[in-house]
């Protein structure tokens, strides 16, 4: 008996280890971001909310919010579109080569960025498009889309392909089938997998490098003050970001725990 | 699939390059040559810097994959009221931005970061411990940050199909904890295991940003020198080539584990 709650007090011991690892890089910046003196060293100095002012004064900031929160809309609207149908399609019992389908249609989350990035950069550039907040999001469409299609057909496969040929049986046309039956009870499952996009957009950064002309987005804001600068308001847009990345999740949540009561 | 066409062209036509001559500074001749890919594997450097990654990668995955397992055991096996909270943290860590957790890591880990700063407070060290950052200790304590959520998410659905009794009777029968885990788990999660390695492997080896905030100037990273023959105008030939042995690497070592993974199984 002795034993075993030893063993689990080394679990939870363990777990605790494990999740303060993950976390402990974000207190960091969020802490610093409060600092009142531009030090990025123990020991603090005080709180102040200076450094969000400066970087919610400074015009290459604000604009670049505005960018990924387009990019990202744009991305959630056309993958959310394309990969309900994709998902719906693939989890159809007997649809044909679906394995080679599905595969083709995962394969861009198992290759790494740099691999998406260079080659978007080289057909854009042979086929003379101006780079520009569009050829991000063709990038973003393609590394979002394999997330959507796996978030969304997991929950799929679990719905009852009989209760749509009852709506059928009963006189509904595909279209009302869709839209009464099938769509309210993959609904919750949509919203999840569009808010999985959402924030991955909204973080991108290896393939918004390669692919984006003369503007910036928010994460490339701090990419390129972390490389030339350092000042303390970089841990302010970093909590910016990052606040923008968690409220996604308490949106994600509260929807599903409301949705499933 | 108008959308994976969108990225098929793309590749295609990368893949053409790499096989065209180089006239510098990004300007690309015409013909057909294997050059690029000659260079590529000849030069000393480009080789040094490709074992490199693949060295850190590999270990960023085996470490990602082999901490996964406690706590996908503990979350499947142990946790009754706690699992959705335990999971919605991982999750929760996921989402956030991996860009600031890499910014993070160089204020923990500098020479007046908290570790050397609380350290010599506390009179462990006198001088700082310079080699945390800007090395590759750094860049592995970055990818396992960033890839362990997934990687806990990969082997926990896993360890959720194997029913708790198999790994009972395993005990009962006399096998201890760590053989249970060998002889038992572990080949029953063995596709998951392969898939939370090679996820990480992959993007962990092509990824160039991580070891371009945080990796130090001695050993370079095969994902930064691919990146800057893009970026500042270099041999994009050369870039191309190194991009495909790059895949072909990551092809050969999927198909290689799951081969060995059959024949285990078999």
């Amino acid at each position: 008996m002795i034993r075993t709650r030893l063993v689990t007090s080394a679990f939870w011991l363990y777990l605790g280890v494990v999740v303060t690892f993950l976390f402990a890089p974000l207190i960091f910046v969020v802490l610093f971001s409060l600092n009142k003196t531009a030090s990025l060293t123990f020991p603090f100095h005080g709180f102040s909310v200076r450094w969000y002012r400066a970087a919610l004064n400074s015009p290459a900031v604000s604009d670049s919010i505005v960018n990924s929160l387009r990019i990202a809309g744009i991305t959630v609207a056309v993958v959310s579109v394309v990969g309900t149908l994709a998902a719906i399609g693939l989890t159809r019992p007997g649809f044909r080569h679906g394995s080679t389908i599905r595969v083709m249609l995962l394969a861009p989350a198992a290759l790494p960025g740099l691999f998406i990035g260079i080659a978007l950069l080289t057909f854009f550039v042979a086929m003379h498009i101006q780079l520009s907040l569009w050829t991000v999001i063709t990038g973003h469409l393609i590394f979002t889309l394999p997330y959507f299609v796996l978030v969304a057909s997991t929950r799929l496969a679990r719905f009852d392909p009989l209760l749509g040929e009852a709506a059928q049986d009963l006189g509904a046309g595909p279209w009302l089938t869709f839209r009464r039956v099938t769509f309210p009870m993959i609904a919750p499952a949509l919203f999840g997998a569009a808010l999985v996009v959402f924030s991955l957009s909204w973080d991108e950064v290896l393939i918004t490098f390669f692919t984006i002309g003369n503007q910036n987005t928010l994460p490339l804001v701090i990419y390129a003050s972390v490389r030339h600068s350092v000042t303390p308001m970089v841990n302010a847009i970093s909590t910016l970001l990052l606040a923008g990345s968690i409220l996604t999740i308490f949106v994600a949540r509260s929807v599903v725990v409301a949705v499933s009561r | 699939m108008l959308v994976t066409a969108l990225l098929l062209v793309p590749a295609a036509l990368l893949l053409y390059k790499s096989f065209k001559p180089s006239l510098g500074f990004g300007i690309t001749g015409h013909g057909f040559t294997f050059d690029s890919y000659v260079s590529a594997v000849e030069t000393p450097t480009y080789r040094k810097v490709a074992y490199n990654a693949l060295g850190v990668g590999a270990l960023a995955a085996i470490i990602c994959t082999a901490m996964s397992y406690p706590v996908a055991f503990f979350i499947n096996f142990r946790l009754r009221r706690g699992r959705d909270l335990a999971l919605l943290l991982i999750v929760a860590s996921l989402f956030s931005s991996y860009l600031v957790r890499l910014y993070a890591w160089r204020t923990i880990l500098g020479d007046h970061g908290v570790i050397n700063v609380g350290l010599e407070s506390l009179g462990v060290l006198k001088q700082p411990l310079s080699f945390l950052l800007y090395s590759n200790w750094s860049v592995l304590i970055a990818f396992v940050n960033i890839f362990l959520p997934f990687t806990i998410l990969i082997i926990t659905s896993a360890v959720q199909n194997v029913p708790i009794e198999m790994l009972e009777s395993s005990r009962d029968l006399g096998a201890s904890s760590f053989k249970t885990f060998l002889k038992v788990l572990l080949p029953l999660t063995s596709a998951g295991a392969i898939g939370a390695f090679v996820y990480t492997f992959i993007l962990a080896t092509g990824d160039y940003i991580t070891p371009q905030l945080l990796g130090g100037t001695s050993g370079g990273f095969i994902a930064s020198v691919i990146s800057d023959q893009f970026v500042v105008a270099g041999d994009q030939p050369l870039g191309a080539a190194l991009c495909f042995l790059l895949l072909l690497v990551f092809a050969l070592t999927y198909v290689g584990l799951t081969r060995i993974e059959k024949a285990k199984v078999a």
